[in-house]
């Protein structure tokens, strides 16, 4: 009997990944308290992540698994199903990270807090399992939406966020007319919207199509943060708890760098538009690069800081996009796990002393000093430091934009890696050679356990640096499976 | 022991004596009997190492393989099994030394410092035995974040602006000139491994070459050409251990080392296409030299002058190195006076540093006015320091000597007199700023007060400096067997 069920579940995974977090959103509403909403999210996050996992493992072992045709708007391929994997686990981590800063968010609001968490991420995973662009455009939305509710939410104890909400629906909003234009434009171009035929497709109005192309490509590029798209990033992740950094700054961040990658990979290898949204992704890739890297420099605020070093990591992955063959978009999805990794890790290790500036960082080694490990991988990890998934990201990069002739690329990355130096080193030296001004601010007892996610993700980060070939293997045959496995 | 044991040791020691330090903090007597006694293993089994490569073995280990085709692996060879040997060797003596002057300094935070040194110590035989450009480029930005709280480590306003140069000097310049000329190398070989005979022999045009030599050279930083010097001044401001660590036996040394291995292992025949950049940067570090001893002199901070002494020095070795472009018998000469070159500097800086840091645990002085008839007070101290600055001068007997002798002779044979010329001037002034000092302290009246310890220099203190200055004899007798030993570097294939 579990057996058969553990059948159709595995039948339905795809699914399954969508609709576990919308509901256990759902189940958050009517949960009552705070604590009790946490344990409902950690459930369905742990659930839907478990899905997923056994989803992309099966997929990416080379046997491609049986699916259930109920959900004639699910498509799944390589990177839809390994970024949507990725998504659940960020999510499941996530979710257990915020444990200890419920009473950040505030007792009537973590409930609403957490239920957007997951259904931002669910949103996120629906956009890379979706058949066509209008649903690809529809759950972007709603992801984005679910974000926005996050920092709102965020602001109800403080007004400063609402700042920060307010630009990116506002920045968002513009973003999801030109996404919406975009699909239409493309679909009139092609002569269908449905992803899967955008490489094949007789593209008869090839302007049309790459203009519309382009405009998806910037409504993303918007909703990622992209430079210098990224206006919203500071106001909304400056003064953020938990909540936000992990559901915006990690999730909202990573779920639409992904749709971009999947995006990116179907339109680049459609030959009428191939080179011209090479071209786009490149030059947006590069802005990134640079413009981050010069923002992380200057940051004071170390979530600012964390926000411009994950533009300039971004913008790396666009780059990779970018070379549209095989091995950038392995690339791609390599940087895009040492994102999620370093992101977790740092932003897990300040939300557990709830350090926000850089001087609140001073003698944090001492005060916090697993927490602080955890930051310390995750600037090494941005900084590309050898050993660290950041590094092997970057060298999968070098090594098929040399291989294309690239060489631009490469000095773009030793760019981000030299920035990475200057604020890495400088997180480093405040954390173990200052003296502490401030007590220890974060959660004690049993709550530190909270601290668990971060440190898993600073452990991947260096795990994954030392011995990468399974994620090589898998992210190879991701990226080259982009025809992808239909429902 | 095989061989493998042997490197894992050689490797693995430093790494845990230095968690054994920071978790055995006290007794004090505990933490310095750690720190001995695997500083001692290390150097047994880095003294194995050199006889296991004598006898033909060889040995590999890899840890990882975080990029496809290419491994974190270490292995020996000639010039790492001498380096690491020497450079352990000496570590004995300054983990006793050591722990003398952190007691009678009364030192704040002990065991952090001496296992950060410890960490140093591993992180440069992780560049000695580095067998491919990738593990070499990890265990240089190792050694550079394990040297970082070695500088910080007094926390104070004046340490705090140094770390930052100190690390933001090296990383910089290994990621913004090394690492790229590490990918060029990859895009061009498809190998990074260091292989005898040079993995970019034949492989390419004068202007790649040109290039590359350029970023290689400049991008190791730790050999501190001008003007990627900064984090060695910066560092001078560290305690007295940190500075035997960094300018003798681990930071400095490394950097001649990545040197000696880029234009052997990765150049070797292909140097001749970068006569260019090898000759303008023959050109810079003869200048750098040069101008490195008269700032020496004008500094009167001890720790200063030694700083600017060791650079000139240091440069040597790279000068060395580099007259490995002119072909004919001369390129060996050059190759051998580098390696001469930095065991004569790490003998002779660890007995000046070594030295100059009894002086300041047992006087508190540290300005070179002070030092006048502090010999008289301290023989056995300035004994040390007198025979170690006779050989940074380049007087025979000592180490020195044969180093810069066999460099000029290299320079001279290669046609470059100027570059002979300039490693002239600089022993010239690096003897107008050591031999004065050195002589003013055994020669003149004993200072009323030298002694802020009513009981002088303990033996831990005193022992350590005459046992390395005594180092500084050794080769006298041993340049000819080094000459042998080293030998399948520079001519491959012999035995």
């Amino acid at each position: 009997m579990s057996g058969a069920l553990l059948d159709l579940a595995r039948m339905h995974a795809p699914l399954l990944m969508i609709v576990v977090p919308f509901v256990g959103a759902a189940l958050m509403l009517i949960s009552g308290s705070a604590r009790l909403a946490w344990f409902v999210a950690c459930a369905a996050a742990i659930m839907a992540s478990v899905v997923g996992v056994d989803f992309a493992v099966r997929l990416l072992s080379g046997a491609p698994p049986a699916i259930a045709g109920v959900a004639p708007q699910i498509y799944v391929d390589g990177v839809g199903a390994f970024a949507g994997a990725l998504i659940s686990l960020a999510l499941a981590l996530g979710v257990l990270a915020v444990g200890a800063s419920l009473k950040d968010a505030g007792a009537r609001e973590a409930p609403v807090a957490l239920a957007l968490l997951l259904c931002g991420a669910g949103s996120w995973i629906g956009a890379l399992m979706a058949a066509d662009l209008i649903a690809v455009v529809v759950a972007v939305e709603a992801g984005w939406l679910a974000a926005v509710g996050l920092v709102a939410v965020n602001a109800v104890r403080e007004r400063a966020p609402l700042n920060g909400a307010l630009r990116m629906l506002s920045i968002g909003s513009i973003g999801g007319a030109l996404m919406l234009l975009g699909a239409a434009m493309l679909g009139r171009a092609a002569g269908g919207l449905a992803l899967e035929a955008l490489p094949l497709a007789h593209i008869r109005m090839p302007n049309l199509a790459g203009a519309g192309a382009a405009l998806v490509m910037l409504g993303l590029a918007v909703k990622i943060g992209v430079a210098p798209l990224h206006a919203w990033a500071g106001a909304a992740l400056g003064r953020g708890n938990a909540m936000v950094t992990f559901g915006v700054g990690v999730l909202s961040v990573l779920g639409a760098a992904s749709v971009l990658c999947r995006f990116g990979a179907y339109a680049i290898t459609a030959p009428e538009i191939g080179a011209a949204m090479s071209a786009a992704l490149a030059g947006l890739g590069a802005v990134s690069v640079v413009v981050g890297s010069v923002q992380a420099v200057g940051a004071r605020n170390l979530q600012r800081l964390a926000a411009y070093a994950g533009v300039s990591q971004i913008g790396c992955v666009l780059m990779s996009v970018a070379l549209g063959s095989p091995a950038g978009f392995a690339a791609a999805l390599i940087q895009l796990v040492g994102f999620a990794a370093a992101a977790m890790a740092f932003y897990g290790g300040a939300a557990a002393g709830r350090v926000k500036s850089l001087t609140m960082l001073d003698g944090y080694g001492q005060r916090a000093p697993l927490a602080s490990a955890a930051i310390a991988t995750g600037a090494l990890s941005l900084m590309g430091a050898p050993l660290t998934i950041g590094f092997l990201g970057r060298w999968r990069l070098v090594e098929a934009g040399v291989g294309a002739g690239w060489w631009w690329a490469s000095a773009l990355v030793i760019v981000a890696s030299l920035a990475g130096v200057f604020y890495g080193g400088r997180l480093i030296e405040r954390m173990y050679f200052r003296r502490a001004n401030a007590a220890y601010a974060g959660e004690g007892g049993v709550w530190r356990v909270a601290l668990a996610p971060a440190l898993i993700a600073a452990i991947v980060a260096i795990g994954l640096g030392f011995a990468p070939l399974f994620l090589l293997r898998a992210a190879g045959v991701a990226s080259g499976m982009l025809t992808g496995i239909a429902t | 022991m095989s061989a493998e044991l042997a490197l894992l040791g050689v490797l693995g020691a430093p790494v845990l004596q230095a968690a054994l330090i920071m978790l055995l903090p006290k007794p004090p007597g505990l933490r310095d009997l750690i720190h001995i006694g695997f500083s001692l293993f290390a150097a047994i089994c880095a003294a194995y190492l050199v006889s296991a490569v004598a006898h033909g073995e060889s040995a590999r280990i890899v840890l990882a393989r975080p990029l496809p085709n290419v491994d974190l692996a270490f292995a020996i060879d000639p010039l790492g099994a001498m380096m690491a040997a020497v450079l352990t060797g000496l570590g004995v003596l300054h983990a006793v030394h050591a722990a003398g002057v952190v007691r009678a300094k009364q030192e704040a935070s002990p065991a952090r410092l001496l296992a950060f040194v410890s960490l140093a110590m591993a992180g440069v035989c992780a560049v000695a035995f580095s067998a491919n450009l990738f593990s070499f480029f990890v265990a240089y930005q190792a050694l550079a974040l394990a040297a970082f709280p070695l500088v910080a480590h007094r926390g104070d306003d004046e340490a705090r602006p140094a770390a930052r140069a100190f690390l933001a000097t090296l990383l910089a310049s290994s990621i913004g000139l090394f690492l790229p000329a590490m990918i060029w190398t990859y895009a061009i070989a498809g190998a990074l491994d260091f292989q005898a005979g040079g993995v970019l022999a034949g492989r390419v045009d004068a202007l790649t070459a040109n290039i590359l030599l350029a970023l290689f050279v400049l991008g190791i930083a730790m050999a501190a050409i001008p003007p990627m010097h900064r984090w060695l001044p910066a560092s001078s401001n560290g305690p007295f251990p940190a500075l035997v660590a960094i300018q003798a036996l681990a930071v400095l040394p490394a950097g001649g080392i990545g040197v000696l291995k880029v234009v052997t292992f990765v150049f070797g025949p292909a140097m001749e296409q970068a006569v260019i950049a090898a000759q303008a940067l023959i050109v810079l570090v003869g200048t750098g030299m040069v101008v490195a001893a008269l700032i020496a002199l004008s500094r009167q901070d001890i720790r200063e002058r030694l700083a600017y002494s060791c650079m000139a020095q240091s440069l040597g070795v790279v000068m060395g190195a580099l007259l490995a472009v002119q072909p004919g018998p001369f390129a060996p000469a050059g190759l051998f006076a580098a390696a001469l070159q930095v065991v004569a500097l790490a003998c002779a800086s660890a007995t000046l540093l070594m030295a100059a840091g009894t002086t300041a645990a047992v006087t508190a002085r540290t300005k070179v006015a002070d030092y006048a008839g502090l010999g008289r007070v301290m023989p056995w101290t300035f004994a040390g320091f007198a025979i170690a600055s006779a050989s940074m001068i380049g007087m025979p007997p000592f180490a020195g000597a044969w180093a810069k002798l066999w460099l000029i002779t290299a320079a001279a044979g290669s046609g470059l007199i100027w570059a002979a010329a300039l490693a002239s001037v600089a022993a010239i002034l690096t003897f107008t700023h050591l031999g004065p000092l050195a002589a003013n302290a055994l020669a003149a009246r004993a200072p009323t007060d030298a002694f802020k310890r009513p009981d002088g220099a303990s033996i831990l203190l005193a022992a350590p400096v005459i046992l390395a200055a005594a180092a500084t004899l050794s080769l006298l007798v041993l340049a000819d067997p080094l000459a042998v030993f080293l030998s399948p570097i520079w001519t491959p294939g012999t035995p």
